[in-house]
């Protein structure tokens, strides 16, 4: 329980300093964000008008008191307002985001997950052999090939050259989403190749993970032990070698859960996927600060919370933890 | 664990040949060994190993031929890759080896001088991070105490901030980075790994025998780190510097083919971005696309083999399994079984 409420401590502690990088990046570089929007407007706007503008984004009064400022529309999930989207709420734009990123990242990790821990059991199993020393260096190396390279490729293979799945976007464009098997139907088939490319990029590095891992659980005396005991190859396999092997690919996991809050960008660039990561593309080229902020602070928060979920998983999972003794 | 067998009470006094030991080249010979070309031994034992291992080998081959082609870059391009130099996605011929862009510049000339930048950047961004990672990592695990408990948190707090979008917002408010403030944003963001895996290293090796000796010998600490622990985590170091720097290469082409790198550069990232943006896929100019995805793949393959080599050597037991079935079959031929596997 301690340890956990170390952990805790430390994640409240960096999530502080997350927020406060966020508050001075963007005034340390030249020329505040207002003052750019007011440069676009010049001439349009009276004296009045621009101390309006300044204060509606935080660079109002000296820098303490912007900061308090800007904690305290943190507290209540107040974003600001979208300079791109003009009246939207900043929030709406990031959730309708997060909705479709959560989707395809989610999805994408899940499969990339199962598939990266199946193939690794079966590399440490019969490592040396001929899956082992050929598909291990292959997949891992799918990692190296940079989503860009692999999405680009993709998606000019399957839409372009022989053109299976549609060229971008999560559904139909008339359609209207609803839940019904059109819809379903729709998303599913659009996500195809997005998911394809990012899982293709990912599984390597579980696959890898879980060999290394197994690989040296299967040196140690309890397995031995195991088989002296006469038990079965499978049960060895599963219960005993995986089974603790699978410890440290989870705290990965839990962490990659968090990371689905950043979005894909490339994938969702390539094919044209209205997630967190197009989105703040977006509002980098249109210098949206206010979306740019507050996408980085829902990505700490998640990251946060999926490194103490992890924590939390591993206390439950792993005895050795429960007494405190090691962080 | 070895297995002591009985003397035996009574030599025979003519022994049957089967009763015979195997001789050493027998042994050798079914056990796959092969002796080491003398030019071998004359290398200094890390290289050794490093040529021994034919993963290793082969990714150290491929990206010195990348290495030395972009050095030589300026020397041999045929065009000047910033200029155009003929019309815009002429297809390859003798004249321009790999076509030209829809800008009308030398796809090879660009491909070379491309390779120089990306290649710098990620080796760069890779060594500073390394270097970084090293320093906090020695320190915080050599002098512990209150530097450590300091330097902990804040490798922390580095692992735990998502880096990636980090450099996307540092990269967003800097207009049209260079590649030398990517690859400065991605060494500032991409040492938290090896500082960690650098302290854990250091706390083991600290207390050893040779560490303690040179402490009580009255060496200076700094000498003891340089001298003492450093040579003793060389391999960490350089698995973190192969890490580092295909994270480097990956990331430095990452964000400049969605386009927040500057346009004008020329690297193999930004050479992806122009063609995506010229449509080069969709007006059968796949002449734009493949040059730098293959030179990106390839050397990313390169680096993930090199990888693997150090993985190799760090931890040998991974190695091990590339010999386990000749070791099995030897020892099921004398009707022993493998323990594992």
């Amino acid at each position: 329980m301690l340890f956990l409420l170390r952990r805790l401590g430390f994640y409240l502690a960096a999530f502080f300093v997350a927020i406060t990088l966020n508050f001075f990046i963007p005034r340390l570089m030249p020329g505040d964000p207002a003052t750019r929007i007011l440069l676009s407007l010049r001439g349009k706007l009276n004296a009045s008008q621009i101390e309006a503008v300044r204060e509606a984004y935080g660079f109002k009064g000296n820098l303490w008191e912007q900061y308090t400022g800007y904690l305290w529309k943190l507290a209540h999930l107040d974003f600001g307002i979208s300079t791109v989207n003009f009246p939207e709420p900043t929030a709406n734009l990031l959730y309708y985001a997060a909705g479709w990123t959560l989707f395809l990242v989610g999805v994408a990790t899940a499969l990339s997950f199962g598939i990266g821990i199946v193939m690794g059991i079966y590399s440490a199993w019969h490592r040396g052999g001929f899956f082992d020393t050929f598909f291990t260096p292959i997949n891992v190396m799918m990692n190296a090939f940079t989503p860009a390279v692999v999405a680009l490729l993709l998606w000019y293979g399957f839409t372009m050259q022989w053109p299976l799945f549609p060229l971008g976007r999560a559904h139909d464009m008339n359609l209207t989403p609803g839940w019904n098997w059109e819809t379903v139907a729709s998303i599913s088939w659009h996500a195809v190749l997005p998911v394809a490319s990012i899982v293709l990029v990912n599984f390597g590095a579980w696959h890898l993970g879980m060999r290394n891992t197994m690989i040296n659980l299967l040196n140690e005396d309890f397995v031995m032990l195991a088989r002296a005991k006469g038990l079965s190859d499978s049960r060895i396999r599963y219960r005993y070698v995986a089974r603790n092997a699978i410890l440290p690919q989870i705290t990965s996991l839990a962490l990659s859960i968090g990371y689905v809050f950043g979005g894909a960008f490339i994938t969702e660039v390539v094919f044209n996927y209205p997630g967190l990561g197009k989105f703040t593309l977006n509002a980098i080229q249109t210098r949206d600060y206010s979306f740019i902020q507050a996408q980085l602070v829902l990505l700490t928060a998640a990251v946060l919370v999926a490194n103490l979920a992890s924590d939390v998983f591993n206390v439950l999972l792993d005895p050795r933890l429960r007494t405190g003794a090691r962080a | 664990m070895t297995v002591v067998l009985p003397a035996p009470v009574s030599t025979p006094a003519t022994p049957e040949a089967h009763h015979l030991a195997p001789a050493p080249a027998e042994l050798m010979r079914e056990l796959g060994i092969r002796s080491r070309p003398g030019i071998l031994s004359r290398l200094p034992s890390w290289l050794r190993v490093f040529v021994r291992n034919k993963k290793g080998l082969f990714g150290l081959i491929i990206l010195c031929v990348f290495v030395v082609t972009a050095a030589l870059a300026p020397l041999i391009v045929p065009y000047d890759p910033y200029r155009r130099a003929g019309k815009p996605h002429m297809q390859p011929s003798i004249e321009h080896l790999l076509g030209t862009s829809r800008q009308g510049k030398d796809i090879f000339s660009q491909l070379l001088e491309g390779g120089r930048t990306s290649l710098t950047v990620g080796l760069v961004a890779g060594l500073s991070a390394t270097l970084i990672g090293l320093g906090i990592g020695i320190s915080a695990g050599y002098f512990g105490g209150r530097t450590d408990e300091v330097l902990t948190f804040v490798v922390n707090v580095s692992l735990v901030l998502p880096a990636l979008p980090l450099i996307i917002v540092f990269a967003s408010f800097i207009e049209e980075a260079s590649p030398t403030i990517i690859g400065l944003v991605l060494a500032f963001t991409g040492w938290g790994w090896s500082a960690r895996t650098i302290r854990t290293q250091t706390l083991a090796l600290k207390n050893r025998e040779f560490v303690v000796a040179a402490e009580l010998m009255g060496e200076r600490k700094w000498r003891i780190i340089i001298m003492e622990l450093l040579p003793n985590m060389s391999s960490f170091v350089v698995g973190g510097f192969v890490l580092a720097t295909i994270y480097g290469i990956l990331a430095e082409a990452g964000l400049e083919f969605i386009g927040l790198g500057s346009p004008s550069s020329v690297t193999w990232g930004t050479m992806l971005y122009w063609a995506m943006r010229a449509q080069a896929l969709q007006t059968g100019a796949w002449f734009e696309v493949w040059p730098p995805a293959v030179a990106i793949m390839i050397t990313g393959a390169a680096l993930v083999l090199i990888n693997f080599a150090v993985d190799e050597i760090t931890s040998p037991e991974l190695r091990a399994g590339r010999h386990i079935r000749r070791v099995a079959g030897f020892l099921k031929r004398r009707g022993r079984t493998i323990d594992v596997g």
